[in-house]
């Protein structure tokens, strides 16, 4: 008992966080869908147009008939939880099972006489505890508008609700055989991750190809099987919950037979692999690069999917009725431009953040006395972090040109406008000289002092806040424009101004230079 | 005369109001093994930090192959190569990779001496960083410094993961560099170690200068020790006729063990020989009792 009490405790930020989210979302949007549609038939023939779309279709699943406001709600927006459930239910489930093994915080607790099985029962408890947290409050957050909008019913939202649950449970007791059966936390975390997309790839071909007993295989199908708001199927939620049952049985008997810190995969720790550079720059490129990759598929992804989903959005703007956070976010421009405009600042925001910890990465090899390896092989002063900062500015550079060419390869299909792809793929890249200022800032923050990196998240944070709350908050305009984001125009409106982000990308080259010269003129520290 | 490789006069070097190091001299000539010794917190590895550009003196002239380590850091470490005491490699790279990226960054490299070392360490490149014990890291840091075509090693404790095998290895390994021409600085705790390579010490304490020398010139200063087991019946007569001749004696369990200068040592042991004493042993001055002479370390 004391050990999920240990594991909650050290969780709790990271549970309340997805579950404020999730629930959020299924609150806040349900209401939307209500009011997007004046009448039954503009719904109606919406409703027709997202069945014949194919894109549509792949995104979110099959519309059932007739299509009221709660059949989308649980459509689209069901879709979209349902996903990050599934991603929540991956990096929870590693968290609470492989991840404090190989962190080494679950080794003093073994050795304090700890039953060997009670790691795997304590964490399965505080998964189970979180699934039914999920479902109440996301059956809720839908219930609630019974009578509000049409189509909800409080067993459509139990419906609702035990889907969402149960998506969870079902790919966190498939994480936790993963768990068992990985070589590391990492590796563990891939497999889940690389499930979750089988899952969609599995859910999205069974119904575009209409053969809808294929959505029984994967937990993404749930939607279609017990169709809340529509059937409520509730002996559909049966085999799932058995294949929750056989795999924590699963996970149970691999744990008992695999060693402490160890799965039945082996690592691969031996490779021929050589590494040919000659300058701190080729270096910090080929450390970074695996983790640039896992950025770039993830923000890709996700950015891409975020900007798509704002058909829905793009025409309750058209209609003029958009008000609260996403109203103010969208300003009274061409709907299109704003929404994408809207959407890839949030990217920029997820991309800054990889630039902060890019940049951070120097800090921390100075502290474990990396940079003494490479300052002593002849390397000048400043390099080191002039190459990390510059490797991580072409690092944002390529996740922001992944994500705005997906973007506008996808967004045009869903998005009704125009210039869709081209606004799309601008907005992405032109979120770059916000990078390079974030990284320019983190840089001279390491440059002056490695203590001073504490601050580094802090131009981040600003402007992330000027950014996204500004405008509800009535901040006055050039205070809102200190902010690093929000400065891209409109690639297809009336000539464009760049001055802004010139401007963004002169500071952080400027900032970089200084933090790089800051550094000949202190001692290297380690920690 | 020739330039030393290493010239170090009155340095100091301060951490806010602590002082490391306190008018530290330090001269290492040119091809030699010159032994740094000092307890835990005596300043060893803040000099070598000035030495090598990484820290920046407060005071004080420094000369590491001539040249000023405030500004010529990258001339000083092209020829110089490093091994910390505490070796810190990229996890994610085997440890042929980053043997790779070290001498990538230099620009100069003798693959030849880098194949032979490895072989010598008996080190398994291929795995990666992450699966390396201490000692493991520690020998990437050695091959690479070693087979680094260099003028200059710092070597800051280079040896506290090392099994004794490999501690043999890394001796000769040291004697081959001089041979080469090299010059060697060898910060150490392992007396042994020191008192095999180096043919000067210079051993320093709070930060200060204590003794600096040729290592034959410095035994003089210590004491042999001589221990024997009179007959119980002869143990104090034995023991009175030693403190007669100024010698300090200890006696525990039967044992007698006497601190004795080198002078003495003849008298020493006629008397334990008179009196018919069993397992007579004399030790000969060591640095561990320089040590114990000298660090009564107090805490700063």
């Amino acid at each position: 008992m004391s050990l999920t009490r240990l594991m909650l405790r050290r969780l709790r930020w990271t549970l309340g966080a997805w579950l404020l989210l999730l629930v959020g979302i299924c609150f806040a949007t349900v209401s939307a869908y209500q009011n997007t549609y004046a009448t039954d038939q503009q719904r109606r023939a919406a409703a027709e147009l997202a069945r014949a779309d194919r894109a549509t279709t792949v995104l979110y699943g099959q519309l059932p008939d007739p299509g009221t406001p709660a059949q989308m709600y649980a459509w689209e927006a069901g879709a979209i939880v349902t996903i990050l459930v599934a991603v929540m239910a991956v990096l929870v489930t590693v968290s609470l099972t492989r991840a404090p093994e190989d962190d080494g915080t679950l080794e003093l607790l073994r050795g304090s006489g700890l039953p060997q099985r009670r790691p795997l029962h304590s964490a399965m408890t505080v998964l189970a505890g979180a699934a039914v947290l999920l479902g109440l409050g996301c059956g809720a957050a839908a219930g609630l508008h019974t009578g509000g909008v049409d189509g909800v019913t409080w067993s459509g939202a139990a419906a609702f609700g035990t889907t969402i649950a149960l998506t969870f449970l079902v790919l966190s007791a498939g994480t936790a055989v993963l768990a068992q059966i990985a070589a590391t936390a990492g590796h563990a975390r891939m497999l889940g991750l690389a499930v979750v997309g089988a899952a969609f790839a599995v859910r999205a071909a069974a119904d575009v190809s209409g053969t809808g007993a294929l959505n029984r295989l994967t937990p993404l199908g749930l939607r279609a099987t017990i169709e809340p708001f529509s059937g409520d199927h509730w002996a559909a939620a049966v085999p799932p919950a058995l294949a929750v049952i056989l795999l924590g049985a699963l996970a149970e008997v691999l744990g008992r037979r695999r060693e402490y810190g160890a799965g039945f995969l082996r690592r691969r720790d031996t490779a021929d692999s050589r590494l040919h550079t000659r300058t701190p720059l080729g270096l910090s490129a080929r450390l970074g690069r695996s983790s640039l990759l896992a950025w770039t598929v993830a923000v890709a992804a996700v950015g891409t999917l975020f900007a798509s989903m704002g058909s829905g959005t793009v025409e309750q703007s058209r209609g003029g009725d958009l008000g609260g956070f996403l109203g103010s976010q969208l300003g009274t421009g061409d709907p299109v431009a704003a929404y994408l405009a809207y959407s890839d600042t949030v990217v920029g925001i997820v991309v800054c953040a990889y630039a902060v910890l890019s940049v951070l990465a120097s800090r921390r090899w100075e502290g474990a006395g990396l940079t003494d390896l490479v300052l002593t092989t002849g390397v000048r002063r400043w390099a080191p972090l002039a190459a990390q900062t510059a490797v991580t500015a072409a690092g944002c550079a390529v996740i922001l040109v992944a994500t705005g060419a997906l973007g506008a390869l996808v967004t045009p299909a869903v998005i009704d406008g125009e210039d869709v792809g081209t606004r799309a793929f601008a907005y992405a890249i032109g979120q770059w000289p916000a990078a390079v200022a974030t990284a320019g800032c983190v840089a001279l923050l390491i440059g002056l002092s490695p203590r001073l990196s504490a601050l580094a998240w802090l131009p981040l944070a600003a402007s992330a806040l000027l950014a996204l709350f500004g405008p509800l908050l009535e901040i006055p305009q050039r205070i809102q424009d200190l902010g690093f984001f929000r400065h891209v125009p409109d690639v297809a409106g009336p000539d464009p101004a760049a001055g802004a982000l010139a401007a963004l990308v002169g500071l952080g080259v400027l900032l970089s230079l200084l933090g790089a010269a800051a550094t000949t003129r202190r001692d290297v520290r380690l920690s | 005369m020739t330039t030393d490789a290493i010239e170090v006069g009155g340095l100091v070097k301060r951490y806010g109001t602590f002082v490391a190091v306190d008018g530290l001299d330090l001269h290492v000539a040119p091809g030699t093994v010159h032994g740094f010794l000092g307890p835990n917190g005596a300043g060893k590895s803040t000099t070598i930090r000035v030495l090598l550009g990484l820290g920046r003196a407060g005071g004080g002239r420094v000369r590491v192959l001539g040249l000023d380590p405030a500004t010529h850091a990258a001339e000083i470490t092209r020829r110089t190569s490093y091994v910390p005491g505490e070796v810190a490699l990229w996890p994610d790279l085997t440890g042929q990779e980053m043997l790779d990226a070290l001498a990538g960054l230099r620009g100069a490299r003798d693959t030849a001496a880098e194949r032979r070392l490895t072989a010598e360490f008996a080190l398994d490149t291929r795995r990666r960083v992450r699966t390396y014990s201490k000692g493991n890291r520690q020998k990437v840091a050695l091959i690479a410094a070693f087979a680094a075509p260099t003028d200059l090693l710092v070597l800051d404790e280079p040896t506290s993961g090392l099994d004794p095998l490999m501690e043999e290895m890394f001796q000769r390994c040291v004697r081959e560099a001089t041979a080469d021409g090299r010059t060697v600085l060898l910060s150490s705790h392992i007396l042994a170690e020191v008192e095999k390579v180096c043919d000067e010490v210079t051993i320093i304490k709070d930060g200060r200068l204590v003794e600096a020398g040729r290592l034959a010139d410095l035994r003089h200063l210590a004491a042999s020790t001589v221990t024997a087991r009179p007959a119980a019946d002869r143990a104090v007569l034995v023991a009175e006729r030693l403190r007669d001749l100024g010698l300090d004696v200890r006696a525990d369990d039967g044992t007698l063990s006497v601190s004795t200068p080198r002078a003495l040592v003849p008298a020493a042991l006629g008397v334990l020989a008179a009196a018919e004493a069993d397992d007579i042993t004399c030790a000969p001055a060591n640095l561990e009792d320089l040590f114990l002479r000298h660090y009564a370390v107090v805490p700063r």
